[in-house]
């Protein structure tokens, strides 16, 4: 059975490495969006799902990754692999210097200090020269889509592999048991500090590799689009509607709702946006875990499973 | 000093408003402990409603406020009677996250319904101002202002006084307690989101006559109300108003001395450095 299961991951890898080789030109661009969405759903999910701090700021990892290779290939004129790296120490550097004060807020607190940082970035990014201030910064084009897929499907890799060393290291322990009881895991001796602002620094690097790579690919940002908090939206309400906590919840949430999200927008866009909303409303209220706890218990409890987490929370 | 003197008053008139954005967030967060994400999408809602009042119906949108208010209460009072009582009881990133769901709906509803343009409340006396020596007042401002004095005030007499008032005030500190005097729960916390939601169509409406409506601005005016709420605490509509007030003044002053595009970067620092250092707000009990 586990032998099993690891044949069909490693099929499944062998077919999405394929895509390129085999896939259209919009199925391949379908599948950069898709991939890098899914892994800044498995980034959101180190600091929301696993240390369940609901963090509304990871758009600001994703849009200092977006501009630290923007400065580094058009100001400074250094090639793609230095500006993930100049993104990253960002990132981790945001991570460090803002998470400390921040991460010692609690649940709403928190979540509405990230959501303000992120606002603020924008204001501050438009108006850095470096930057570009509000015009943006338009990188040189490298018009190679399978090169830019594969870049992504081993970001998303690495990032499930990461999470997948949480579910079962001293370091992933340590911030479930801050997720389930702060001062309980404290009393354990668990540094809660440190703990916290690693996680948001690991979920940030995976968010700033993400935007890196979709700066390079759509050669052109500015501060609204980079710093787009839409794109919070996406990877929490795929993360949640995947399974927060769950190693491929994250990553089945942002293929699905990415899939239908393209059909229906090939109808209506704003429907799509609808649909997302809707989703989450849905998913909090049916099945708080996730598609990835449904399947576990579905089969044992049917659609009884339903009507308890309907049952579970009301007045 | 003219200069510096419009300028505060321009951050008072707009403090007064932010006051009720806040207030209806401040009762909710307080009473239901659902910090509700989708306000400034009802204020956005309620900014429409007077919208679509004054240019169809002719109806002047400050006599238009108790219908706005009536049809967002009845709104609010269904959607946590059907909705939200469902998730009242789960944990805070379930509640954070089923509102902030409803947020994104509300925002594509209403680009559905209404289109992405802008649209602004203009009725005759928007132009008029009045001259206080040196200092300009516009009246459509000043009226806003008043009317959110008033609302405040008013709201801070009725948790004080009213029976209703004193029930939720009761639920917002024991709800059992509260239960075994006959509190009935669903009930009442239906009527708290409701007057929240209602008091956040009001604040949409007076947005509407001095600033413009959008479906995109519910985020930043969510934010904004939290801010407001932290600064000011959550146990009395006194201290939400002085936090808008302090917030009006802030983004005035900042827009003045540092620049146009650094307004809400002070009133979000404001935010961030509050919770740091004063987590329960600047008036409020320390926790």
């Amino acid at each position: 059975m586990k032998g099993l299961r690891w044949i069909l991951l490693v099929a499944a890898l062998v077919v999405l490495a394929a895509v390129p080789w085999f896939g259209s030109d919009v199925l391949v661009q379908f599948g950069i969006n898709a991939l890098l969405l899914a892994v800044l759903a498995q980034g959101w999910n180190i600091i929301g799902g696993y240390t369940g701090y609901a963090s509304f700021g990871n758009s600001v990892f994703y849009g200092l990754g977006s501009y630290g290779v923007a400065i580094a290939m058009v100001q400074w004129e250094l090639p793609f692999a230095i500006g993930m790296v100049f993104g990253v120490v960002l990132a981790v550097a945001f991570a460090f210097l803002l998470g400390l004060p921040v991460l010692r807020l609690r649940g709403h607190y928190f979540a509405i200090a990230t959501l303000a940082l992120a606002q603020v970035m924008i204001a501050i990014v438009s108006n850095l020269s470096i930057a570009g201030q509000n015009i943006g910064l338009v990188l040189p084009p490298l018009n190679d889509d399978r090169l830019f897929y594969e870049l992504s499907l081993i970001l998303l890799i690495a990032a499930t592999a990461t999470v997948f060393w949480l579910t079962r290291s001293r370091f992933g322990f340590g911030l479930i048991a801050i997720r389930e009881n702060e001062e309980g895991a404290a009393v354990m001796g668990v540094n809660t500090t440190l703990y916290k602002v690693l996680a948001f620094a690991l979920s940030g690097v995976f968010s700033a590799l993400a935007g890196g790579i979709h700066a390079y690919w759509i050669t052109f940002l500015d501060p609204a689009s980079a710093f787009d908090i839409s794109l919070n939206v996406k990877m929490i309400i795929m993360a949640v509607f995947g399974g927060p906590g769950t190693v491929l919840g994250p990553v089945l949430g942002a293929f699905v709702l990415s899939t239908v999200s393209e059909l229906l927008s090939s109808e209506i866009t704003s429907v799509a946006g609808l649909f997302f909303g809707l989703v989450v409303v849905v998913a909090v209220i049916f099945m708080p875990r996730g598609v990835a706890d449904l399947m576990r218990r579905f089969r044992a409890t049917g659609w009884r499973y339903f009507v308890k987490n309907l049952k579970a929370h009301r007045i | 000093m003219d200069l510096l003197a419009q300028i505060l008053i321009n951050g008072v008139l707009l403090g007064g408003l932010y006051a009720v954005m806040a207030l209806g967030l401040a009762l909710v967060w307080g009473v239901l402990n659902i910090v509700n994400l989708a306000h400034g999408a009802f204020i956005m809602l309620g900014g429409y409603l007077s919208w679509h009042l004054y240019t169809y119906l002719g109806i002047d949108p400050f006599l238009g406020l108790p219908i706005t208010a009536v049809v967002m209460f009845c709104l609010g009072y269904a959607l946590q009677r059907g909705v939200l009582n469902l998730v009242v009881r789960a944990p805070m990133f379930n509640t954070l996250l089923i509102t902030f769901g409803l947020e994104v709906v509300l925002t594509y509803l209403a680009q559905l319904a209404f289109s992405a343009d802008f649209r602004t409340i203009n009725p005759s006396y928007a132009g008029s101002s009045i001259a206080l020596g040196p200092v300009v007042v516009p009246v459509a401002r000043l009226m806003a202002f008043g009317v959110a004095v008033a609302l405040t005030v008013g709201m801070w007499l009725f948790l004080l006084h009213s029976r209703l008032g004193r029930a939720i005030r009761a639920t917002a500190q024991n709800l059992v307690a509260a239960r075994l005097y006959g509190v009935e729960p669903r009930h009442l916390y239906a009527m708290t989101f409701g007057i929240g939601i209602g008091l956040a169509g009001a604040a949409g409406g007076l947005y509407g006559t001095v600033s413009q409506i959008d479906p995109y601005i519910g985020a930043t005016l969510t934010a904004k109300s939290f801010a407001i709420a932290i600064i000011g605490g959550l146990d009395n509509p006194l201290g939400v108003l002085v936090g808008g007030l302090v917030l009006g003044i802030i983004e005035s002053l900042t827009v003045l001395y540092v620049g146009a595009t650094f307004g809400d970067v002070a009133s979000f620092g404001v935010l961030v450095l509050v919770l740091i250092f004063r987590p329960s707000g600047l008036l409020g009990k320390t926790a």
